[in-house]
């Protein structure tokens, strides 16, 4: 009798690494700019979804396979990206934008209209 | 902000890990992950033609460069994410003569691909021996 439980294609495809991208985050006066990079990542394997303030990204990268070719240095492992933010309150989530290009993945995160710098004048009394 | 993303890793790490590194690293003995160095490359040898695809995420493929002097392949850009920008360099050394006018690249999905030819090999000649 066989214990071992033969894996299903679908369960063979959940031994990718999971791994946190390397990430850099920029602000300025309007909002937030959260680059992820995401190098191999088609668009369509990139899934970004946000609940309450929770931000989550993850995505798998497609290495290529040559038939016939010996693979002679291997640095690039098939992995799945996952990284999570938890989004301050100043952070206006319904403004949030997304765009990936050349491996990148740029998001950003427009910051509420109240918690903007504005120029408060003075009056002469 | 700074605070919430606290656990968010260096992208620069692996560009101070660069400095001092020797440029040239033998492809044929030493085909193998190092680790640390960037751009991360995968290699596939084949009967005509090896393949080197390279992990190049944020990098303008206008702001690219892959030239092959003699039988070194170097791979050159300058990286832009969030606004920093970083340069990076990587040479390999390949074990065999390449054929410098077909060589290609490609870049998808902050992947770039290069293709290079092996040289063919020239046609044995036999050489007759004259009697003296």
């Amino acid at each position: 009798m066989n214990m071992i439980p033969r894996q299903a294609p679908e369960a063979r495809k959940e031994t990718r690494v999971e791994t946190a991208p390397l990430a850099r985050v920029t602000e300025n006066d309007e909002g937030y700019t959260l680059a992820l990079e995401l190098p191999g990542v088609d668009e369509r394997d990139t899934e970004l979804t946000i609940e309450h303030r929770t931000l989550t990204v993850t995505a798998e990268n497609t290495v290529a396979r040559h038939k016939d070719y010996a693979l002679t240095l291997t640095e690039i492992p098939e992995v799945r990206y996952r990284a999570t933010f938890e989004l301050p309150e100043r952070v206006d989530t319904a403004g949030i934008k997304a765009a990936q290009r050349n491996g990148l993945l740029v998001l950003s995160l427009p910051k509420r209209e109240e918690v903007k710098p504005r120029r408060i004048a003075i009056t002469s009394a | 902000m700074r605070t919430y993303l606290s656990t968010i890793n260096n992208p620069w790490r692996l560009f101070d890990e660069l400095l001092g590194d020797f440029p040239f690293e033998p492809l044929s003995a030493v085909w193998r992950g190092r680790g640390g160095q960037y751009p991360r490359v995968n290699v596939w040898e084949g009967e005509r033609e090896v393949v080197v695809e390279a992990e190049v995420a944020g990098v303008d493929p206008e702001k690219m460069e892959v030239s092959v002097d003699a039988n070194v392949l170097t791979l050159k850009g300058t990286k832009e994410v969030a606004g920093e920008t970083a340069e990076f360099q990587r040479s390999f050394s390949l074990p065999f003569e390449l054929d410098e006018e077909a060589v290609k690249a490609a870049t998808k999905n902050g992947v770039l691909t290069v293709t290079i030819p092996r040289k063919a090999a020239p046609e044995r000649r036999k050489i007759a021996i004259a009697k003296l």
